[in-house]
């Protein structure tokens, strides 16, 4: 018995000390963005060197064309480069292996002029004709399995690409496409090296990694140098590369990028508190754990702001009925999720400042609308908000019929329906079950009974997509700065409109007037007018709620301080100026 | 002899069919394709999701996909991977190996240790180095294998001595012979303990528990009584008898030579197969996790028969027909 009464003190005694709430980051220490770095001017640097990265996956091949995932893109963007690059810090499009282009003025044939002096990696000259084997023979080969067309075909057509002369390329347009220059930074292959494996038929496979790694040619500032399956990836300078710094110094200054491949993300921040590697994404969990050993171990966090990847919840507007003539959303429900006030009252409940606080450790931020605060030139502020206000959500749902009317403790619509739904959310994402926790608690508060299910994320995917039966789903998507390439989303008889995909005619009237901004917009040229547009397309979105924003993370990084030109943005990341980092020399 | 290895062989082949079906249909039992985090993508339109679903034979039924990769086996082709764009063959060869490494250096700890330590404790029944092995064995058996192996890391990383995870790092190419060797020793010592501790418990135990049965039987008593020397006894006699049944655990073991090590490669980030059929299992990539499925089945019908014909070589009691 007392063996058994010391066993159940030291068991509370445990649980006690691992249930008491840790102490959250204090939001005061929170860097402003980009505060202790002030403009960006890039110094001349040093020769010499190298970064030490991790990934936690693998590549799984080295063909970027192919590419399905990160891992493999991680590693080739430094390999292939395109004809245009968006800036990572001011997110415009600057010339890049094409040093000028001229527009037709009705806006549909654009010609390229490449650089004189860009070579591949074994010393062939770039010329206009691995540009015209790029689009024609890769990009446009229906037997290659890729996805990449898509961004190059509008409206059903394909952009006509033809050889000028060596060092100048035509751009056939059938129509006005005003996102054309930022697509223009897809990579660039070598015909002398793919051409017998298009020819073969072969191409898929081609550039495995298990290829030597002097097999794969590119124009980039780094050349893959060694693959050990599974462990590593090591690239070294290129030599020749076609960029230069102010004093006329052939770049990059790194010798080279080492990639150690890790399991997951603990281990690769304590590779980097143990100073085996120079640089870490920093989670908002491992915020207070890092921050104190900055003057210790050398390194400085930097924060860039608002990321882009976005979390929000959708709420099933599907009218639909399935083959059996049951409708998808049960009718009492839909009759909910339809009426933009409960959306709304839904959205007054949503407590950010406190995700942010629990979730992301006080790193994160508000968002309102489609875009990322980050996204610049595009973000509009003019949004509808919802501050976190519980009376006011309640007031909403009195106003739209639903009270407690058996007093239970829970709410019923006028027809005496409980309001009840299941929110789903992927189960391997822990940030997003930490979110809807939050949310349902508030939701309960209101006296709606919402449950949570945890699902695999490819059973989620097939219920948007497939099956069609689900309440509200808490879901992300990585994001970015062009509004059109959303146009899947947005457009309503896109496959990808979650809340009601495959419309055959606009449900709602804000729904046919984001159908035309879209199309407008694509094909709008003057940049003024068109950021007008999509400024009305956010403020529908934030009005009409189809999708309720939650909260955006902070993009932080963590980089040793022997590197200089280190600038990290939201938009790209911290290594948009690879070319330019170098290692500092001691003093 | 030989009919009876050509039998079990023949035998083996619907056996694997089998297992290979009952795999491939409980991967079509999770929704989704390994495509859906490109339908995810809204960038990439819907035909082209039926494109590529086109050109990897995805739309059609599921038990024709089963028989195109039955007719690929039959071919002694393995399948593709979508996920890696690679034969699953090449995939599954270059991580089986550092698999293999790591298990038959494990196996030959397991059995120096275990074997000895079996024949010892029970010959010196209740002495004090039983009790000692006795502790440690238990010790053994009732840690379970991760959480061992993250106590081994946690160890490692305040004291700094073992390397945590991989198996080459940057300087390996560089360094001479002796220099490899100690690398490869300093990587895989945590995972090797790991795997030793557990197994070796097992066998120590399974082989005290063989042996002092045999040293109470009445032919070790008239063995003795006709003045063999103790030795004899032992060796000679009760050990061929006791270790029987340790031969059919030996087999079992060649079984789990590739997939018995999955879980504690993948806490120590051991670059093997197990976590690259995790990986592919969670990806759905069908092809790859059929392709390990099928070595690992391979394995077991094979460890199983060679356990059977080294009993009949050491225990001549035992005839095949």
């Amino acid at each position: 018995m007392r063996r058994l009464v010391t066993f159940l003190g030291i068991f509370i005694s445990l649980t006690l000390i691992y249930c008491t709430p840790k102490k959250g980051a204090d939001l005061g220490q929170t860097p402003n963005p980009l505060a202790n770095l002030g403009e960006y001017k890039a110094v001349v640097g040093t020769y010499g060197g190298s970064l030490r990265l991790t990934t936690t996956s693998p590549p799984k091949t080295f063909n970027n064309l192919m590419a399905k995932e990160t891992s493999t893109t991680d590693i080739t963007r430094w390999i292939f480069e395109g004809l245009t690059n968006q800036s990572g810090i001011t997110t415009k499009v600057e010339p890049w292996l094409a040093s000028t282009w001229d527009i037709s003025s009705d806006g549909l044939t654009y010609t390229f002029h490449l650089r004189k002096n860009v070579k591949w990696f074994d010393g062939k000259p770039f010329t206009a004709d691995d540009v015209v084997f790029t689009f024609n023979d890769l990009i446009f080969n229906e037997k290659i399995p890729s996805s990449s067309a898509d961004t190059f075909t509008i409206d059903g057509k394909r952009i006509e690409v033809s050889k000028v002369d060596d060092l100048t390329v035509n751009f056939k347009l059938a129509t006005k496409f005003a996102p054309f220059l930022q697509a223009m930074g897809t990579a660039i292959y070598p015909k002398h090296k793919l051409e017998k494996f298009v020819k073969e038929g072969t191409f898929a496979s081609a550039w495995g990694v298990s290829t030597l790694p002097a097999e794969i040619i590119g124009t980039g500032p780094f050349v893959l140098s060694k693959y050990v399956t599974g462990q590593r990836v090591e690239l070294k300078r290129n030599p020749n590369y076609w960029q230069k710094d102010d004093a006329g110094n052939v770049l990059p200054y790194l010798d080279g990028l080492e990639f150690t491949i890790v399991q997951n993300s603990d281990v690769e921040l304590l590779k980097f508190k143990n100073d085996e590697t120079d640089f870490y994404s920093v989670r908002g969990q491992d915020y207070p754990t890092l921050k104190p050993l900055e003057a210790e171990k050398n390194f400085t966090i930097y924060n860039a702001g608002p990321a882009f990847g976005s979390q929000f919840l959708v709420v099933n507007q599907n009218k639909g009925k399935d083959d059996k003539g049951s409708s998808y959303v049960p009718p009492h429900k839909l009759k909910w999720f339809t009426n933009v006030n409960f959306r709304k009252a839904l959205a007054y409940a949503i407590d950010k400042q406190s995700i942010i606080n629990i979730e992301l450790n006080g790193l994160g931020y508000d968002q309102w609308g489609p875009e990322s605060p980050s996204a610049g030139f595009f973000f509009s502020s003019d949004l509808v908000t919802y501050p976190y206000n519980l009376d006011k959500a309640r007031d909403i749902l009195k106003g739209e019929g639903f009270v407690d009317r058996n007093s239970d403790g829970f709410l019923e619509d006028k027809e005496g329906n409980p309001v009840e739904f299941v929110m789903i959310t992927n189960a391997d994402n822990t940030e997003r079950k930490g979110i809807l926790e939050i949310i349902r608690k508030d939701f309960e508060k209101l006296g709606i009974k919402a449950h949570i299910s945890l699902l695999e994320f490819n059973s989620i995917v097939s219920k948007l997509f497939n099956t069609y039966d689900w309440d509200i789903v808490l879901i992300g998507l990585t994001g970015g700065i062009e509004p059109h390439f959303g146009s899947n989303i947005w457009k309503s008889e896109a496959h990808m409109h979650m809340w009601y995909p495959k419309q055959k005619e606009p449900a709602t009237a804000w729904e046919k007037r984001i159908n035309e901004i879209f199309s407008q917009g694509v094909q709008e040229l003057d940049p003024d007018k068109r950021k007008k547009l999509y400024d009305e397309w956010q403020k529908i979105v934030s009005d009409n709620l189809p999708v309720i924003y939650t909260v955006l993370s902070a993009s932080i990084s963590a980089m040793n301080n022997k590197f200089g030109n280190v600038y990290p943005t939201p938009f790209g990341g911290t290594f948009h100026n690879i070319e330019r980092i170098y290692v500092k020399k001691k003093s | 002899m030989k009919t009876y290895v050509l039998r079990r062989i023949l035998i083996s082949i619907p056996l694997l069919i089998a297992i290979s079906f009952i795999t491939f249909s409980a991967l079509q039992l999770a929704p989704g394709t390994i495509l859906d985090t490109i339908r995810f993508n809204p960038q990439v339109s819907e035909e082209t999701v039926e494109k590529l679903e086109r050109q990897y034979k995805l739309d059609k039924h599921w038990l024709v996909q089963y028989l195109y990769w039955l007719k690929g086996i039959a071919k002694l082709d393995l399948g593709y991977s979508i996920r890696n764009e690679r034969p699953v063959s090449q995939i599954i060869l270059s991580r089986a190996l550092n698999t293999l490494l790591l298990s038959v250096v494990s196996m030959f700890f397991i059995w120096l240790i275990a074997i000895p330590s079996g024949i010892y404790t029970a010959v010196h029944q209740y002495s004090f180095g039983d009790k000692v092995f006795s502790v440690v064995s238990y010790i053994g058996l009732s840690l379970p294998g991760f959480f061992f192996a993250l106590l081994l890391l946690f160890f490692a990383d305040m004291w700094g001595i073992f390397p945590k995870g991989q198996l080459f790092s940057g300087e390996y190419a560089s360094i001479g012979f002796f220099g490899k060797f100690w690398h490869i020793t300093k990587h895989l010592l945590v995972p090797v303990i790991v795997i030793s501790t557990g197994s070796m418990a097992v066998l120590q135990r399974i082989m005290r528990g063989n042996m002092l049965e045999v040293l109470r039987t009445q032919y070790l008593v008239t063995a003795r009584a006709k003045g063999l020397p103790e030795k004899r006894v032992i060796y000679g006699h009760a050990l061929r008898n006791a270790v029987n049944p340790m031969i059919t655990i030996f087999g079992y073991q060649l079984s789990g030579l590739l997939s018995g090590a999955a879980l504690i490669e993948m806490i120590c980030s051991y670059p093997g197969l197990g976590y690259t059929m995790l990986d592919a299992v969670r990806a759905q990539d069908t092809h790859l996790v059929m392709g390990a499925m099928l070595i690992s089945g391979v394995l077991l019908v094979a460890g199983n028969l060679v356990a059977d014909i080294l009993l009949v070589i050491v225990d001549p009691r035992i005839r095949v027909h």
